[in-house]
């Protein structure tokens, strides 16, 4: 019962183009990694832009506002107005900081998303390296993150960063319990930990609908668990203004702070473009089983385009979410993680194994026998 | 009714020695299971998130106005507190400056341009007032913002209004003098830009008139004996604190050329005699 695809996909990551390059000339494997690097960097700063924009005007929206409108049409230059504003002031350390702990910290957060944002899959040509344990690389680098976050607290040298830096520990420790088991669900169901392949694993039909409710109950776990890895509201007790006045980061201004700033969104992404990856098919168009005629019609449509959209409707849920639910306490964060979230987490993990055991798939994988 | 509530009371009628009384009796709801407050939780998230798409979706609407541009625009609601004035007594509270003119023109049956010379020639009726000097203002301002000054009117041998002083710099638009004022001759007005360069100017009598009230002028008929019992005051000027008579190395704020920026020569310059 092959699934007949309208096209395949062939993905030919930049790492893989590098190295095939790289035994006749070692300029031009050279030139792609320069250039590999650069595209980060770049992808990095315009996403902190546009997201920032993004984030005030839907929030605006959302509170009946209008949100910048003065500084450039529609108040577009307003992030480049903020940047520049970050640049010029004053880089403060406080005095009896560990300055060397407390200079590092913005750097180490964000690492995390730079290195996430070079695995990721935009479109088949378009990824940097893509890892056979691509999974377990996100799990252990995403999990790194909180280091930036509990150096920043402790090298503060305050009480209102060392609460905060601790919270967001305990908090994004718990959490990666439940988005790592969401994100095993996956991997059972394609039996790979590449990204790439995750994503080429969908071209039946997305795990969000194609895993029965396990999918749709992973992909939900992984949203709530990586919102609450975001630091975001509903989920913001390491920052909680009204208790922390900032959390980890009250102690750190300028550029400094704005790198705290930037981790945070671009985070964001990385996360929803993970989701949209793990669960939504990624670059992958809408595809139904062996229905040729729509799914050639899908592939009408390039393949960044689908992964941007689906990136940023995940983003929107986010957003949406941040602007709608109240603050949970410390407590109730932590009743909702190990109580509720940790077993849901299992049983969804065994409900998953036996869907995969018995191939009950609406279109069934063709096994290798 | 998303509530869960854990008693309700019901009102009923009982036999209690052989009347009939109502009482309200308190009855304890059963507790709700785990699982009902998880779907309520769930119900109220997902209300909460059809709000907020609702808002975004289609703002009922936006509460910001993009201010400077749309100044002719801008709509002041009645009971916003802002500047304090005179009431005017051929004006209502909060009838604009347009409005007075189109009312004067339907009363006199004339056009809106005529009316407004008919108001802005030196017609000193345009300028009457209702108050009393009774100073209920002045004891009822919790910042002393008001000051009121009378005098003796020499017609009507009685005391009359002769300062109103009001320091804009330290009102906070509480509203208590309109509120004291048992005739009726001030009101919070939708005025709010106050930006000056001189703090003194913040600092001004808000009657043109020294006068006694509205009524006891115009019961007098005699125009020239009416006539006399006005006195003009300006806006800046008479023994007002702060008024800008005395202060070194600041021009009086009573001369007319100084008035338009009193302060940006002040600063910067070494001396203006």
């Amino acid at each position: 019962m092959a699934a007949t695809v309208a096209r395949t996909w062939e993905p030919n990551t930049i790492a893989q183009r590098a190295a095939a390059a790289a035994t006749e000339n070692l300029w031009v494997t050279a030139a792609y990694l320069i250039g590999s690097m650069i595209g980060v960097v770049a992808v990095l700063s315009l996403l902190g832009m546009v997201l920032i924009y993004v984030e005030r005007k839907v929030a605006a929206r959302f509170q009946c506002r209008l949100g910048p409108t003065r500084v450039g049409p529609f108040g577009l230059l307003q992030t480049l107005a903020d940047t520049l504003k970050l640049v010029f002031k004053e880089d403060f350390v406080p005095e009896m900081a560990d300055k060397f702990l407390h200079m590092l910290a913005p750097f180490l957060a964000l690492l995390v998303p730079v290195v996430l944002l070079a695995l990721l899959p935009y479109s088949p040509s378009m990824q940097v390296a893509d890892l056979n344990i691509g999974i377990l690389f996100v799990t252990a680098i995403g999990g790194f993150g909180v280091m930036g976050i509990l150096i920043a607290g402790w090298a503060s040298n305050n009480k209102w960063s060392m609460i905060g830096a601790m919270r967001a520990g305990a908090q994004i420790i718990s959490y990666e319990l439940s988005a790592t088991l969401a994100l095993l669900v996956v991997v059972l169901f394609s039996g790979t930990m590449s990204l790439s392949g995750i994503v080429q694993s969908q071209q039946d039909g997305w795990w969000i609908w194609r895993g029965h409710a396990a999918g749709f109950c992973a992909f939900m776990l992984y949203l709530i668990a990586s919102t609450a890895e975001l630091n975001r509201t509903p989920f913001d007790i390491p920052e909680g203004e009204s208790e922390l006045t900032a959390g980890f980061h009250t102690e750190y201004s300028g550029l400094r702070f704005a790198f705290f700033f930037l981790a945070e969104f671009i985070n964001m992404f990385t996360v929803s473009a993970l989701t949209a990856t793990l669960f939504l098919g990624g670059w992958m168009p809408f595809h139904i089983g062996d229905w040729a005629a729509l799914n050639s019609q899908m592939d009408l449509i390039p393949p960044i385009i689908w992964f941007g959209a689906k990136t940023s409707a995940v983003i929107f849920i986010i957003m949406w979410f941040r602007w709608t639910f109240p603050r949970l306490r410390v407590d109730q964060l932590m009743h909702l993680e190990w109580k509720i979230l940790l077993p849901i987490g299992f049983a969804n993990l065994l409900l998953a194994s036996i869907i995969v055991l018995i191939n009950a798939y609406p279109f069934p994988l063709e096994l290798p026998q | 009714m998303g509530m869960i509530q854990a008693t309700q009371i019901v009102n009923e009628e009982r036999p209690i020695a052989g009347k009939t009384v109502s009482v309200s009796v308190v009855q304890r709801l059963r507790p709700p299971t785990r699982f009902q407050v998880a779907l309520l939780g769930m119900q109220g998230l997902l209300q909460g998130m059809w709000l907020t798409l609702t808002y975004f979706w289609s703002p009922v609407e936006v509460v910001t106005r993009e201010y400077p541009e749309n100044r002719d625009s801008l709509k002041i609601t009645e009971r916003f507190r802002g500047n304090l004035r005179f009431k005017f007594p051929n004006e209502v509270a909060h009838q604009t400056h347009s409005a007075l003119l189109e009312q004067i023109a339907q009363e006199t049956q004339t056009h809106p341009e005529v009316a407004e010379n008919w108001i802005r020639d030196e017609d000193d009726t345009r300028w009457y007032h209702n108050c009393t000097g009774c100073s209920k203002c002045e004891e009822a301002c919790p910042n002393a913002s008001i000051r009121i000054l009378t005098r003796h009117g020499e017609i009507l041998d009685d005391r009359e209004i002769d300062r109103f002083v009001w320091r804009l710099d330290s009102c906070m638009f509480c509203n208590a003098c309109v509120l004291a004022c048992p005739w009726d001759a001030i009101e919070m007005t939708g005025g709010f830009e106050n930006a000056v360069f001189d703090r003194r100017l913040l600092v001004y009598s808000l009657n043109r008139l020294a006068a006694p009230r509205i009524n006891l002028i115009q019961d007098e008929q005699d125009p020239a004996v009416r006539a006399r019992m006005i006195d003009w005051r300006s806006r800046y000027g008479g023994p007002i604190p702060l008024g800008g008579t005395g202060l070194p190395n600041l021009p009086a704020i009573g001369a007319p050329k100084v008035q338009e920026c009193p302060v940006s020569h002040a600063g910067s310059t070494a001396v203006a005699p």
